[in-house]
């Protein structure tokens, strides 16, 4: 992790961890485990609420 | 300053202008869903309203990544149908040394962002359609699917240098009426089916009741928002190649000049349109705005201007007839008439250019013929309505594409949100539940109908 560069001579590709493949791999893996689990947060929120509402907590 | 370094300089300023005007397309484009946002929040009754916003919001936030993680390769990868061709889409996979900050790619991260405000685009006209009774969760699902998947893949067949539709029949749709708005359309009436109306949208003899939102006002400033983005929008759609003559993304001549006689005409000849079919309505007015650009998209290059005023007339005035339809005859609850403005002007569009602009060349591909377009709408129409059906119907089997009774008629702000639009000035419209639903059991009560 950290800078895959010591010298802007000659740099391209520059981001963080830009040479490990596995490291790219985990922050993805990351980015897409965030998008489903907020999609499932969002599921159980729902049928939270709507238990609430039938059981008169809310309304 | 030798010649190499005065023809380096030149490039590099040239790479950069690239650079800054599709970054400014970017932040202008941003604006069709600060228009969204108004226009659903002012369509929304108060119960509703912040709801709605979040749903918008949420649609952004999730399109961006998830067209990190697959978006952008599918476009790079499926312009030969459905067999992908993972060599020309290595440089779209997520850990690609091009998806990131890079020296030397400079038009990368640009193009990424542009096509990701007009797949965020398409899941805000899927958002409008089903205020008010979609689950935020099935409609996180259903963005996804329309801004992530369905609508790039319908950019890669039909609005990319390489698509088959363009290579086999000639398609042709500069301003991308097919793969946004045609896909986004068309995605909507499909989901439209499975969600059902609104409760009390029809009474039990079949009857529309009309559901106005809380602020007409809002709608307007909306409608009108997205008609400033929609210059992004159409900025995005030519390709600045440094040091020559823009061109199209089929790589033929184009001017920003055509654009904007077209773009302006289109506009004015969309909301007389309107105009005239809905005797003043503000919102149908603004919304053929919308639909005369949407008319004139896939040959905003080509048209003489006026020809282009009088195909957004028509389109314009074609929208509150199809909305009547739908509304009306079908049973099917639009709530802003998104399938009328995107799928309807979006097909006239498509099908116009074929008639009044057959004959264009293409590079290495058939010319524009009216038998190309008829090809290529059907194929945006099938792909747009097929997914959306199959996608909501899948989420409806599980039970969760839609609120429950008892949260739709509380309000979705009360039962799922920690906040109320205007806690200050507007008490709750919302009755108590238990009172709603004994009106329900009346004999004139509301129907219930969807998932």
């Amino acid at each position: 992790m950290g800078s895959p560069i010591s010298t802007w001579e000659g740099a391209q590709a520059y981001f963080t961890a830009a040479l490990s493949p596995g490291a790219l791999m985990f922050w993805v893996a990351l980015v897409a485990a965030a998008v489903i689990g907020a999609i499932v947060h969002t599921v159980r929120h729902e049928e939270k609420s709507v238990a609430a509402v039938r059981n008169g907590d809310r309304g | 300053m030798s010649p190499d370094e005065l023809k380096q300089m030149v490039e590099m300023s040239g790479t950069i202008n690239m650079e800054i005007f599709y970054w400014w397309c970017t932040a202008v484009m941003i604006l069709i869903h600060a228009g969204f946002l108004a226009y659903e929040i002012g369509a929304s009754r108060v119960k509703n309203a912040l709801a709605s916003a979040v749903k918008n919001i949420l649609a952004f936030a999730f399109i961006i990544p998830t067209f990190f993680l697959f978006g952008w390769w599918i476009y790079l990868a499926m312009p030969n149908g459905l067999t992908p061709d993972f060599a020309a889409a290595a440089a779209g996979q997520p850990w690609a040394a091009s998806m990131g900050p890079n020296l030397a790619d400079n038009a990368t991260g640009v193009f990424w962002a542009v096509f990701t405000m007009f797949a965020a685009t398409t899941a805000s006209i899927l958002s409008g359609a089903v205020i008010e009774r979609i689950r935020i969760s099935a409609f996180i699902i259903l963005a996804v699917l329309v801004g992530s998947v369905v609508w790039i893949l319908a950019a890669s067949w039909g609005w990319h240098p390489s698509g088959w539709l363009t290579m086999k029949w000639g398609f042709h749709d500069t301003a991308a009426a097919g793969c946004v708005h045609m896909i986004a359309g068309w995605f909507t009436l499909g989901v439209l089916l499975n969600l059902g109306p609104r409760l009390g949208k029809y009474t039990a003899d079949g009857k529309a009741v009309a559901i106005p939102g809380h602020s007409m006002p809002m709608t307007t400033i909306g409608l009108m928002l997205i008609i400033v983005g929609f210059f992004g929008f159409l900025g995005g759609c030519i390709i600045y190649k440094t040091g020559a003559q823009w061109v199209t993304i089929y790589n033929t001549p184009a001017t920003l000049s055509a654009f904007a006689f077209n773009t302006l005409m289109g506009f004015s000849g969309g909301v007389i349109g309107a105009f005239i079919a809905s005797r003043g309505s503000p919102f149908w007015m603004m919304s053929g705005g919308l639909a005369g650009i949407i008319s004139v998209a896939p040959g905003l290059e080509l048209y003489y201007p006026p020809l282009a005023f009088v195909l957004a007339l028509v389109g314009g005035g074609l929208i509150k007839p199809i909305g009547d339809l739908l509304e009306n005859r079908l049973r099917i609850d639009d709530a802003v008439g998104a399938f009328a403005v995107h799928a309807g002007a979006g097909t006239w569009g498509i099908l116009a250019l074929g008639v009044f602009a057959s004959g264009y060349p293409h590079i290495d591909a058939p010319a524009t013929s009216l038998a190309g377009q008829l090809g290529g709408a059907a194929v945006m129409a099938a792909l747009g309505f097929g997914s959306g059906f199959l996608a909501s119907l899948g989420l409806k089997k599980f039970g969760i594409l839609r609120s429950a009774p008892e949260a739709e008629m509380l309000g979705l702000d009360a039962t799922e949100l920690p906040a109320l639009p205007y806690p200050e000035s507007v008490p709750a419209t919302a009755l108590p539940v238990a009172a709603q639903l004994a009106a329900a059991d009346s004999p004139a009560g509301i129907s219930v109908q969807g998932a």
